[in-house]
Order: structure tokens, then sequence, then C-alpha cells
């Protein structure tokens, strides 16, 4: 990590606590969800098991799916969707940093602020019902290694979602969108070997299995060495596949930048070389006069297409009658 | 005190529909919103179907006892959206000073947050969950002479719904932040928790959820009381706890907004 991508991560995690009053109130009962599940399996297996787990199976399957569930739903996503929403992303175009990469440390910031919740809750849960240990040593280690790769997992899921808002003008029917159907085909409501045969299939040809199925399989013995060694090459191709679609998306979603509601749009298109210095670069705003919306200075090579045709940032000015 | 209720109802009317035509201006929003609450109903028919393969019952309810459960706690919960969603703005409007502009209007404060916001997934969410209810009704056998009733479940169940919330997002006037984590944690825990029969859980969280923190008055309980399950004594529970909530709602919120200092402090 650079210096800049540390700086970054840091602003995340204080900004995430900045109110240590509701931040404490998160951490403490956060773990509320996870505690009624674990009341309702163990009354549901009481009296046996259900498709291979038993109340001692489910409970690691629990704490692990819930584990990874709120890293994936509370990592502050809300942060980079407004800056979409408000337009400020605008601004995040001018700057000499990737996108994703910035936004993905971030992720990592905002994750010490929701690990110590998740820990708690971790805590109470072992506490009140215990947790068993892996099946093995190897099983454990294999475990810990698909629970480091759900972080990139949930972070490529998180970026395809929050980029939607290039389309949509909120962000909030994304985002239950996106944490139903993750609940549900992740096996965290109901653990995908209890689904019919068609809807299992739906569920393992996406990635949202890997949340939690893959990880508590692999601890629970559920699969041998071999069987977990596909499925972490399956979690990790996966994580690898978001990534560069999120890219893509990306490289289309820009296309689209809307400034607070405006109609126009700002293209980033490849120009030849403008002149030595920065360029300020502005946009329209909604009510359709041309607004200052980003003093981030350009560096010469960089280009913008306003809208829809080439312009160079020096006509660009001449043309909203800036100097 | 007639002139003050009727304009509040027309400044609650007024605002409302000025923000549904709002958001409705923004069609693809709709769409994604209705949708998404479509499918966490479908999601929630999808998990009583998949784990009632699997066993027979569950706190001793059966399959169409749990539907009419998950239905009736939709339209309870899901419909204040269509109505009161706006209340979940508080934390902002505390955070930001928003809460300056609608004091200084002249109106009252509460119908201008509560209408700062229409959530359309309750479009998706209410109709489904109504034909969830009527299915498990049907299934269950329960009568047709139950209907009023259940009407007046219903409307209990709103009331307690949105004097939840508004108690829940006041805390945000003493404990400051933009997220409103006490809303949260109450939808949370009643998403959670108030999906299953009460029996399901110790003691200790069945008197909870029932005295305390009384969700179970919004789903659990009137579903008991529509089964035949409860005596016929419940059926004081939920008017009485609407009454007293939305008392305590109005109360605590008064309270947050003389505790309101604006921003910045």
């Amino acid at each position: 990590m650079t210096s800049v991508d540390l700086a970054l991560a840091r602003a995340t995690f204080l900004r995430r606590v900045a109110y240590k009053g509701n931040w404490l109130f998160t951490v403490i009962v956060g773990g509320a969800g996870l505690l009624a599940s674990l009341a309702l399996w163990e009354h549901v297996l009481a009296d046996g098991d259900l498709a291979g787990y038993d109340w001692h199976g489910m409970r690691a399957y629990l704490v692990i799916g819930y584990f990874a569930m709120t890293l994936t739903v509370g990592a502050g996503d809300w942060l980079i969707a407004t800056r979409i929403l408000d337009g400020l992303v605008a601004i995040d175009l001018t700057k000499p940093i990737d996108f994703q990469r910035a936004r993905a440390v971030e992720f990592i910031g905002g994750l010490f602020a929701t690990i110590p919740g998740a820990a708690v809750a971790i805590g109470a849960a072992a506490a009140l019902s215990g947790l068993p240990a892996p099946v093995s040593p190897l099983a454990g280690a294999l475990t810990g290694l698909s629970l480091a790769l759900t972080f990139p997992l949930s972070f490529g899921v998180i970026y395809l979602g929050v980029l939607t808002c290039f389309w949509t003008r909120r962000y909030m029917g994304v985002l239950w969108a996106r944490d139903s159907i993750i609940l549900f085909l992740s096996g965290m409501l109901v653990p995908v070997a209890l689904f019919p045969d068609w809807l299992e299939v739906v569920a393992w040809s996406l990635p949202f299995v890997h949340f939690t199925t893959t990880p508590s399989s692999i601890y629970l013995g559920r699969v041998d060495t071999a069987g977990s060694l596909g499925l972490l090459s399956l979690q990790a191709a996966w994580v690898i596949g978001l990534w560069w679609l999120g890219r893509l998306v990306w490289s289309r979603a820009i296309r689209k930048v809307t400034i607070h509601g405006g109609l126009r749009t700002a293209r980033l298109q490849r120009l030849p070389p403008l002149g030595e210095g920065p360029t300020h670069v502005h946009s329209r705003v909604s009510s359709g006069l041309l607004g200052h919306v980003g003093l981030g200075a350009v560096q010469p090579g960089h280009h913008l297409r306003i809208p829809g045709r080439p312009v160079r940032l020096d006509r660009l000015d001449r043309r909203m009658g800036l100097p | 005190m007639g002139v003050d209720a009727r304009h509040t109802a027309t400044v609650y009317g007024r605002s409302l529909w000025a923000h549904f035509r709002s958001v409705v201006e923004y069609p693809a929003d709709f769409w994604v919103m209705a949708t998404t609450g479509i499918f966490w109903q479908i999601m929630s028919f999808g998990f009583v179907t998949i784990l009632f393969q699997n066993v027979n019952a569950v706190g001793g309810w059966g399959y169409h006892e749990m539907l009419m459960l998950v239905g009736f706690l939709a339209v309870a919960a899901g419909s204040p959206a269509l109505y009161w969603d706006g209340i979940w703005s508080i934390a902002d409007q505390v955070a930001d000073g928003g809460m300056d502009y609608r004091i200084t209007r002249p109106a009252p404060v509460m119908p201008q947050i509560a209408t700062l916001h229409i959530g359309l997934q309750g479009v998706g969410e209410v109709p489904l969950g109504a034909a969830m209810f009527v299915y498990g009704w049907i299934g269950a056998g329960v009568g047709l002479g139950q209907i009023p009733v259940a009407l007046l479940l219903f409307a209990c169940a709103a009331v307690i719904q949105v004097a939840m919330y508004t108690i829940a997002n006041s805390a945000n006037f003493w404990v400051k932040g933009r997220v409103p984590v006490f809303g949260f944690f109450l939808v949370e825990m009643q998403n959670e928790a108030m999906r299953f029969p009460l029996p399901v859980f110790p003691m200790a969280v069945r008197v909870l959820l029932t005295f305390a923190i009384p969700l179970a008055f919004a789903s659990f309980v009137p579903v008991e009381i529509l089964n035949g399950r409860a005596s016929e004594w419940w059926l004081l529970g939920p008017p009485l706890t609407a009454a007293l909530l939305a008392a305590l709602a109005v109360w605590i919120f008064r309270a947050g907004l003389r505790s309101y200092d604006s921003a910045g402090h």
C-alpha cells in the first residue's frame, strides 16, 4: 500500500467512527440478528440434523456466515454511492488515482470500523452457545484463507452494486436488492444444501455461496482437502473476475456521469495531449447553468468529452464562456 | 384543537403528495425499489417454503400459520414506507442542521419530517405480503368472520410500527450521527426475530419482545389471535399498545426537538 492508500483507508476509518455514540451502539448490539438465528436453528435442530447439519455444525455455519455478511453489508458503501449520486465523482475523475483502487483501500479502512462489532457478536454467540473447533488444523487454515478471500469478494460485489448508481438516482433500492440476494443465495437464511436442486445449481453459479457455504463447508469438513482447494480456487476466480468486471462497468459508467441530476454527461476520451500545465474542469448542473463542480487539476494528457463530442479542455473553457 | 388537527392533516397530505410526484419523476428508481420489495417478499416466501420442506413445524406453528405471520409482518412493517418513510431522515436532519428549516416553517414538524421521503419498496412489499397472508389464511382455515378483527389488528400494527420507528429514530436527537442506528437495530431485530413464532426463543427474549420492545403486538400477537391460539383478552393488547406508543412517540419527538441545538455544537 502506498502512503495515499493508507491515508484514504485511515480517513475512511475515522469517518466511520466519527460519531462515537452511534458506532459504539452498533458494536455492542449489532449481533442481535446472529443470536436470533442461533435460537431458531437450535429449536429446529433439537430433534436431529437437516441435510447433514446438526446443531453442532450449524453454530459454526451461522457464525462464519455472520462474519462474512457483516463485512459485506457493513462496509460503508454508502460513502461511494453518495459520491456518485451527488456528483463528487466528477472530482474523482480529475484525480491521478485509480478510482477502483481508491475505493478498495477505503473499503479496507471501513473494515476496521466493522470488525469490532462482528468480534463482539461472535464472542457473545460463543459465550452463549459455544463455537465448535474446525475439523482439523488444515481445515482451520484453509477456512482462514477462504475468509481472507471474502474481503476482496465483498468489495467486488459491493463495488458493482454501487456502480449502478450511475443509472439510478438512489442507492437504497440497489442496496436492499443486493442484500436480499446475498442473504438468500449465500445460504445465510437457509443452508444451500436445503435448497431444491435447481435453486442449488443457481446458487453455486453465483459468487454469493462463497460468503457462507464455502468457508463453513471447509471448516466443518463437509468437503475433503481437494474439494476445499477447488472451492478456494473458485472463490479466487470470482475475486479476480469481479475486479475486472468492475473495471469494465466503470469504463461504461463514467459515460453516464451526471452532476446533481443534470441531463448531460461527461465522457473521458483519448485526445491528443494538451498544452503544459493544469487545467480546471467544469461540468453542467441540473439547473442548466454551468457550475464549477471540480477544482481538481487535470494534468496534460487528460481529456473530457461533454456532452458527446470530444472537446479539448481549453476549447471547453471557451465554450463555457470562461477565460 | 380541531383546526390544529386539520392543519396538520393538510400539511401531511400536501407534503406527501409533493414527494410522491417527486419520486415518480425517476422511473428507474421506482422500478428498482418496487422490484426490491417484491424480491424481498419472494425471498421470505422461499425461506418459509424451503424450511417447511424439511420440518413439519416451527415452534408448534405449521406452514400456513407461518405464512400468515410472515405476510402480516410484511404488510405491517412495510406499509409505513409509503406514508412515514421520512422519519428515517431525523439523524441526517439533526447532523447537518436541516432541522432548522423544518422548525422555522409555519407547520408541525413531525409531519414535515415524516413526509420527506416515500419508500417505494412498499409498492412491491405490501401487496406480496398481503398475498402471502391471504394464502396462509386460506390454508390455515381461518374463517371469514375474522376479517373485521384482522383489519383492526392491521390498523393497530401500522400505528405501532410508525410509533416505534419514530421513537427509534428520535434517539438520534441525542446520540448524534448520520446513520439511524437505533432504527436499523429495531428493523434488524424485527426482521430476524419476528419472522418466527415467539415460542422458538427463550422466555427472557419473549418477555422482552412482548413488553419491553413490544414488536410482538405488530405481528405475532395479532396472528395468534386470528389463529385462535390466543384468548380474546389478547385483543385488547394491540389497540392499547398502539395508543400508548403513539403518545410516547409524540412525547419523545417533542423532547428531542426541545433538546435540538442545531448543527456544529
